[in-house]
């Protein structure tokens, strides 16, 4: 056979017109574009950006994915079946006019543009309804609690520093932004990077100094960090008290406050995962507590900054729970998908009308409107790094609709301004770990050998795509110790028992995690269901903590992975 | 000639490359993650090498180098997915699994002037497309360290 000639396609490839804007999928503000050629979208690198160079983390590279992708919702759906826009319509209002105010509640969530939940907070106004919640209660919206007196990291911060404290897996939650951070790192001998985790993950490979804690006690190391850089700063702080329940040494502290000091320019980053952290308001503050005693930016690493409704979702749960909702208007991702307990309360709510860019699976009851995706459309908002302005990547989907048009139906509210942070002093800060102490010591009268084989399970952020994964997410990562004691081998299986749900996994030996510590990936919802809703006592904050599990061997391989639909997006 | 060199020191292992790849190949990933001693997470793509064993090992002659560029390509339309390369492939970058009836390789992207997409997208710039005696210089102590994630260099 005689031997193929290439033609140069690179010669031959059209010039395509490539759109430009700021990718929606967390607030690192990365420059992001795809290519049309008339039948399917292709990723474009823009190599001039500022923020990211031209750089994408695997979800950015997602985005010709989601436009183009099959599962798609281009038809409103009445109980998992097809209907039209104006039977819609006609159902919305009819629904509207049935109930009283008090008896309508409004959810938004993530994907949600700020100028979009400005209308929201405008329309609860005019229909006099008091039940507008952030139904967002992954832990990173804890970042919305401020420190008084510190101020938000810049760009020129991370390429300066000298000194960097990263709390939780940073690299994980913007891969895009490690890049300064590496070369931060690399660029003189001198600097140093410390991080805070209870796991070791990849980016603690990269530390000077890694302070492994007990996994929710974060915020007592830091603190104790704060004390020891700067002793007047929080009056009260038990430093050894706070050394023990954190699990570390106080010399590891020492050598870490002497690298952060207030010499050293540079920065403090903190990321939360879903079923990491236990107190998300007081790990965030105990982050910018190090910031300000060291004299130092503070940035939280995270995918959404939404403020918080005049309602807290911890309360409309209950009202829910009561039945005293009528209809429901959640807008935004995450439901009822991810928070497996709230489908019984929302059993409860007669007409639920969602909205959605992707066809649920399973279906569900009530009313779904199909959307156009971020990045059709043009928006507004901030990243970590400044204000952004958003203009649509491709064309709106035939049969999805603005967000606008849907929220006419309920009214015309003019933008009503809602201030996304709540400040804080730092005597609130030293309060706040007051109230941990006695939680912390509360928990320890559990005891742990009334339930067989019982770990403590956390989440872990896994590297995914939209719509499809990169990372297993039917895998647990699993100490050496721990899988001797349930004598389950490397690529075994265990059956993983939770309050709220169970499932099988495969297993993964390795040191990572310390004994007595699982984790699992929180990106597919039969994972998340894993982690119950808690009430943060702190804050009355709904969040996602830490859950004690029992685990047992089992023989049966799980069902792989794969392209799993029911991922979160 | 051009080649994808890795830089371990600056690769976090977000996988990104992985993404970019099969965002382009609509789920086939020409370039794929190896664990190192379980720890550390690695990608590990195509070398292009100067004496390709998956070309000689093709029955049918449809893996093929450019001596000009160097890029060692496969034809889809006549590959047959007998899957010789993968089984010949010292490295074992090319997956024994078929996709459409074919085995996948990487092309360097050679449709794209700007170079392989794995590259232009690494957040960390820890993959490069560089000449062979342009290698990224030897910074004391950064960049060829396999690192665990436990800090050690394994390498």
């Amino acid at each position: 056979m005689a031997k193929v000639e290439w033609p140069d396609r690179a010669e031959s490839r059209a010039e395509m017109n490539a759109t430009r804007t700021t990718c929606p999928f967390c607030l690192n503000g990365c420059t992001s574009g795809v290519e049309f050629n008339g039948v399917v979208h292709q990723m474009h690198y823009f190599t001039d950006a500022e923020v990211n160079k031209g750089r994408l983390c695997p979800r950015g590279n997602s985005a010709n994915i989601v436009l183009d992708h099959r599962d798609r919702l281009c038809r409103p759906l009445l109980d998992g079946r097809d209907t039209t826009w104006s039977e819609a319509e006609a159902l919305v209002r009819t629904w509207l006019a049935e109930v009283k105010p008090e008896e309508l509640a409004v959810v938004y969530s993530r994907g949600r543009a700020a100028d979009e939940v400005r209308r929201l907070h405008g329309l609860a106004e005019e229909l006099g309804t008091p039940n507008l919640a952030c139904g967002h209660i992954e832990p990173e919206n804890c970042f919305n609690y401020r420190l008084e007196g510190v101020r938000d990291a810049g760009l020129a911060d991370i390429e300066s520093a000298t000194a960097m404290l990263l709390v939780g897996d940073v690299f994980s939650t913007s891969p895009v932004a490690s890049w300064r951070m590496l070369d931060a790192r690399y660029k003189d001998r001198k600097n140093r990077m410390v991080v805070v985790d209870s796991v070791r993950t990849r980016q603690a490979g990269f530390a000077h100094s890694f302070v492994q804690v007990r996994p929710g006690t974060e915020p007592f190391a830091l603190l104790a960090l704060a004390a020891l850089i700067e002793s007047g700063l929080a009056p009260g702080v038990d430093v050894d008290r706070y050394v023990e329940l954190a699990g570390v040494k106080r010399q590891q502290l020492e050598a870490a406050a002497a690298m952060l000091g207030p010499a050293m320019p540079g920065f403090v980053a903190s990321a939360m995962h879903t079923g990491r952290v236990r107190h998300p308001a007081f790990h965030s503050l105990a982050g910018q507590l190090v910031a300000r005693a060291g004299v130092k930016p503070f940035v939280g690493f995270r995918e959404t900054e939404l403020p918080s409704g005049p309602m807290r979702f911890a309360d409309l749960r209950r009202k829910m729970a009561e039945g005293s909702i009528k209809l429901l208007f959640w807008t935004g991702g995450l439901f009822p998908f991810s928070y497996a307990e709230l489908l019984p309360e929302a059993a409860k709510v007669e007409h639920i009308v969602a909205t959605s860019i992707f066809r649920p699976e399973p279906p569900v009851r009530g009313l779904v409107l199909p959307l156009t995706a971020e990045l059709e459309r043009a928006s507004a908002g901030r990243s970590y790094w400044g204000e952004v302005e958003r203009s649509p990547l491709a064309a709106p989907l035939s049969g999805t609709r603005q967000f606008g048009r849907v929220l006419e139906w309920f009214g015309r509210a003019a933008e009503k301004p809602e201030a996304a942070v709540r400040p804080v002093g730092a005597a609130d800060v030293v309060a706040m770990a007051a109230r941990a102490v006695d939680a912390a010591r509360s928990e320890a009268a559990d005891d742990p050998d009334r339930v067989p084989n019982r770990v403590l399970l956390l989440g872990e952020k896994k590297a995914i795509g939209l719509r499809g994964f990169h990372d297993p997410e039917d895998e647990v990562s699993v100490n050496r110790a721990d899988a001797e004691r349930v004598e389950v081998s490397n690529h075994g299986y265990l059956m993983v028992k939770s309050p709220t749900a169970e499932r099988e996994f495969r297993v993964r030996v390795t040191d990572a995690v310390p004994a007595g510590v699982m984790m699992v990936g929180t990106n597919v919802h039969a994972n998340r269901c894993l982690f119950p809703l808690e009430k943060d006592e702190l804050t009355g904050e709904v969040t996602v903590a830490p859950t004690p599990v029992s685990v047992e061997k089992t023989e049966s391989m799980p069902v792989a992975s794969g392209e799993n639909p029911s991922v979160w997006v | 000639m051009k080649r994808i060199v890795l830089r371990p020191d600056y690769c976090i292992g977000c996988r990104s490359c992985e993404a970019a790849c099969r965002s382009r190949f609509k789920g086939e990933a020409r370039i794929r993650h190896g664990e190192v001693t379980t720890d550390a997470l690695l990608p590990q793509g195509c070398r292009h090498c100067e004496e390709p064993l998956c070309a000689a090992a093709c029955p049918f002659q449809v893996i093929v180098r450019n001596p000009d560029t160097g890029v060692v390509r496969k034809s889809d339309f006549h590959c047959v997915g007998c899957r010789s390369c993968a089984l010949a492939c010292p490295f074992g970058v090319i997956p024994p699994a078929l996709m459409r009836h074919m085995s996948q390789k990487c092309t360097l992207c050679s449709d794209r002037p700007e170079g392989p997409r794995c590259v232009q997208t690494c957040p960390t710039g820890a993959l490069q497309f560089t000449e062979d005696d342009r290698m990224p210089e030897k910074k004391a102590g950064v960049g060829f360290a396999v690192r665990s994630i436990h800090g050690r260099r394994l390498a």
